[in-house]
């Protein structure tokens, strides 16, 4: 059940774009102020650079999954420790996708919400779409896509009129020490290629065009950009107040007055996008459970996962505001270290062990001549 | 061992339990014996009188020893004539309307093909009407229905097979498709399907239905259904395989994807883009006819502040004092319309038009002013009602769905109702059709086939066999001479 090289174009588009429509432009203003788009910016176009370090890692592999990829190169007990970093990774964006979710919804469909009623739903589409494996996500992503984009857009022409070009300046007025801070607290929100590690052996290189996935990424900055620079325009100084950069941009919400009926659509078709990003980094995570404890059924790990978001669900309703755990440092180490550091370091180790093995190769010929 | 025709009359009735439209009739042929046996009320006499019966009695010639092979090669003017060494089999073709001979002292039988085709004419079918095009439908008679295709294709790359599938009712079954276009295993599994049949009778197309499909139990359909043979060479012509039941004017045709419903063969005969439009619209039908109650129903009940404020108070005013909930209303509304609906469809023709102008007008105009309903909820009610017929082959599913999407959005809302959006996606993304994604050409996407998806491209342009349908990849082009 593979998938092809446009799906994965697609599902890389949609999770450069998926969390950063929420809570990100607000919290990344704190720091960075007007230049919040340029943190934005530089760490996306670094993403972009590791979707194609991981692409030719991905042709190494093979047809090889990715815990065999690793065992191949690394050995066993390495292979182990760098699929719990990426566990980890992933459970970190699964809990951020589905607190994200639920706040969004009740903040903008309802009065009130039981977390109960939020969460059921959830958990089931959650469930099928994993249970179903990446081909079923990535064809729903592909039908979701375009709309998306579409409905991006005409927020931005709705909107645009509003934007105050002189919000942007002066231009790095506080230098770039304030982007670094801001870049390294906020990083957990990007390293948005980490799925592709889950779906090694899984896509279809056949029919490949470089250009299909080059397009998705340059719309998918392009569409982050031009909503960041909408946002900062519109709101400036009161961004930090707007958790919600979607809906508050569309002026969308249960409780405000001025409403389109267009971007009510735009917003609906955004929680749809969420729902299917939450249940691609809920298939790696089942994928990363299956490789630990080498599980063949997808049964156990799929229940442990919803379990998870269950219980993410209920703790969040208690106490904890998710950007809270996504703030912290030991966040940003993990996403830096799985998404920058791992498609390097494994680049690195594949190349050396090809080096050693041809070496080998190389002295049993010699020896056998002699 | 030698045949005694007096005998073999009685075996034949006795065989079949002294059925009373089983007759015969014993001729003396030169000195010879000859039963004719034959099954009265599917036989054709006129027939049978010109080519069996009175070139046996007017036979003046001179004829050898061998009756039995003088009558078989001059006497018998009949286009086909069968020899059959088993008398169990000759009673099989004799089941079929042929005629059977036995002659005494001969060895084998002989049966004729006699059968009286009774059928209705060649009609327009009542669910693919078309403004232009070809108006011929099938019948129910699979002779007919193979020569309606044959009257199209003047090729040898046309391959009809046909097997018998029914204990009891041994009904006719012919596989039709180009054996150049198609996909051999996609035939190959159809036959293996087809064959592997093991059931009592095949009444109507629709019994194989569920042998054919894959997911047994799925809400959706998974195989196709075309009643115009226009529509289904068409369909040939892209790599399908089509299935024709004898006794059904439907026949069935596989792979199948969903989007294939959206197209109708007046496209083909009307101009590009005009074309355009249409298909948008009825998917935009589609997507009114399965959500648009459920919508409204959260829109009232959770979402009523993100209404513009006009449209709100004009709701409001509409619905004040209505006793029942939106989601009551509008299910007792959707219960009420299908009523009708059942009704409508089987009363007599002449009782049709009273009812409708009973239904429409009379029960919603009083409900209306008896304050039970809602107008906008009878809008909304019969919006969906009249979009389901857009898709008239779909209108099953919908109505299905429609009720799963009231419920889910009086119990959800609007947020449940995108999940139940996505899930539906989802599990029409998880299923392929005879290795045709069913989703296909959107999801996965195939750029050939965007020019017959919703824009549909000048014929001229359309050089590329669909690859959303599992069919010869080898023979992928079109014939065509258009290179410029």
């Amino acid at each position: 059940m593979k998938i092809n090289y446009r799906q994965l174009s697609i599902l890389v588009f949609m999770s450069f774009v998926a969390l950063k429509f929420l809570a990100l432009p607000s919290l990344l203003y704190v720091e960075s102020k007007n230049m919040s788009w340029l943190v934005a910016l530089v760490l996306m176009v670094l993403d972009a650079i590791y979707v194609f370090i991981l692409l030719d890692l991905m042709k190494k592999s093979g047809q090889n999954n990715f815990y065999n990829f690793l065992k191949q190169c690394i050995g066993t007990m390495p292979a182990k420790i760098i699929l719990i970093v990426l566990g980890l990774k992933y459970a970190l964006v699964v809990a951020n996708l589905s607190k994200g979710l639920e706040f969004f919804v009740v903040e903008n469909f309802y009065e009130r919400l039981n977390w109960v009623v939020f969460v059921l739903p959830l958990i089931i589409l959650t469930g099928f779409m994993v249970y179903k494996g990446s081909r079923n996500i990535a064809r729903v992503s592909e039908i979701i896509c375009w709309p998306i984009i579409l409905g991006c857009l005409y927020l931005a022409v709705k909107s645009i009129m509003g934007v105050e070009p002189l919000n942007f300046l002066p231009f790095l007025e506080e230098g770039i020490k304030p982007l670094a801070v801001s870049g390294f607290k906020h990083i957990s929100w990007f390293g948005s290629c980490t799925f592709m590690f889950m779906l090694f052996g899984k896509v279809d290189f056949n029919n490949e065009k470089k250009s299909t996935m080059i397009k998705y990424i340059i719309i998918s900055i392009l569409l982050v950009q031009l909503i960041f620079i909408i946002f900062y325009g519109l709101f400036d100084v009161t961004s930090p107040t707007h958790n919600y950069c979607i809906s508050d941009i569309s002026q969308f919400s249960s409780g405000r007055s001025s409403i389109d009926e267009l971007s009510w659509l735009v917003v609906s078709l955004w929680v749809s996008a969420q729902a299917v990003q939450l249940a691609l980094y809920s298939y790696c995570l089942v994928q990363v459970i299956k490789f630990l404890f080498n599980v063949k059924s997808n049964a156990v790990p799929i229940f442990i996962v919803l379990l998870y978001i269950f219980m993410w669900s209920f703790i969040g309703e208690q106490t904890i505001r998710l950007e809270n755990v996504f703030l912290t440092p030991y966040a940003s180490i993990v996403t830096i270290v799985s998404q920058y550091v791992f498609p390097v370091f494994l680049l690195s180790a594949y190349h050396i062990k090809n080096a050693i093995f041809k070496h080998k190769h190389r002295q049993e010929v010699v020896n056998a001549i002699e | 061992m030698k045949i005694n025709a007096n005998k073999i009359v009685e075996q034949v009735k006795q065989k079949l339990h002294q059925s009373s439209d089983i007759k015969s009739r014993l001729v003396q042929f030169f000195g010879c014996e000859v039963a004719i046996i034959y099954i009265a009320d599917i036989t054709d006499n006129l027939l049978m009188n010109n080519s069996l019966v009175y070139p046996m009695v007017s036979f003046s010639n001179e004829v050898s020893n061998n009756v039995y092979k003088e009558l078989k090669d001059k006497v018998l003017s009949n286009h086909e004539i069968n020899e059959y060494e088993k008398l169990d089999d000759a009673i099989d073709g004799m089941l079929k309307g042929m005629c059977l001979i036995a002659v005494s002292g001969a060895e084998k039988f002989l049966c004729c093909d006699m059968e009286k085709i009774t059928t209705r004419p060649v009609m327009e079918p009542p669910t693919s009407v078309v403004i232009k095009g070809p108006r011929e439908g099938f019948t129910e008679s699979i002779k007919y229905n193979f020569a309606l295709i044959r009257k199209r294709v003047k090729t040898d790359d046309l391959v009809i097979k046909t097997m018998e599938v029914g204990e009891l009712t041994k009904t006719q079954i012919g596989i039709v498709y180009f054996n150049s276009v198609a996909d051999k295993n996609v035939v190959k599994r159809i036959e293996n399907t087809i064959k592997n049949i093991k059931i009592d009778g095949v009444l109507d197309a629709h019994y194989l239905i569920s042998y054919l499909q894959r997911n047994k139990h799925s809400l959706f359909k998974q195989v196709g259904d075309v009643e115009k043979p226009d529509i289904l060479v068409g369909k040939m012509m892209e790599g399908r395989v089509g299935i024709i039941v004898d006794g059904s004017p439907i026949v069935l045709t596989l792979p199948f994807v969903l989007l294939e419903d959206l197209q109708n063969s007046d496209d083909y005969y009307s101009q590009p883009v005009r074309v355009v439009f249409v298909r948008i619209l009825r998917l935009i039908g589609v997507i009114f006819a399965v959500v648009l109650p459920g919508v409204y129903v959260s829109l009232e009940i959770y979402h009523y502040k993100i209404l513009p404020t006009e449209f709100l108070v004009t709701i409001m005013n509409t619905t004040q004092g209505i006793p029942f909930s939106p989601f009551v209303e509008i299910l007792f509304l959707i219960l009420l319309f299908e009523i009708l609906y059942e009704a409508n469809l089987r009363m007599p023709q002449y009782f049709g038009m009273a009812m409708s102008i009973v239904g429409a007008l009379i029960l919603g105009e009083t409900t209306v002013n008896a304050g039970l309903v809602s107008p906008p909820a009878v809008m909304i009610v019969a919006l969906s009602g009249i979009t389901f017929y857009i898709i008239p082959s779909q209108a099953a599913q919908f109505s299905v769905l429609r009720l799963i999407a009231i419920v889910i959005g009086a119990c959800l809302g609007l947020y449940g109702m995108l999940i139940f959006c996505v899930f539906i996606l989802s599990y029409l993304s998880s299923f392929d059709s005879y290795k045709s994604a069913y989703l296909a050409p959107t999801a996965p996407y195939i750029d050939n086939d965007q020019q017959d998806l919703f824009v549909r491209a000048n014929i001229k342009e359309m050089k590329k066999r669909p690859k959303s349908i599992a069919n010869n990849r080898k023979n992928a082009n079109r014939r065509s001479n258009n290179e410029d």
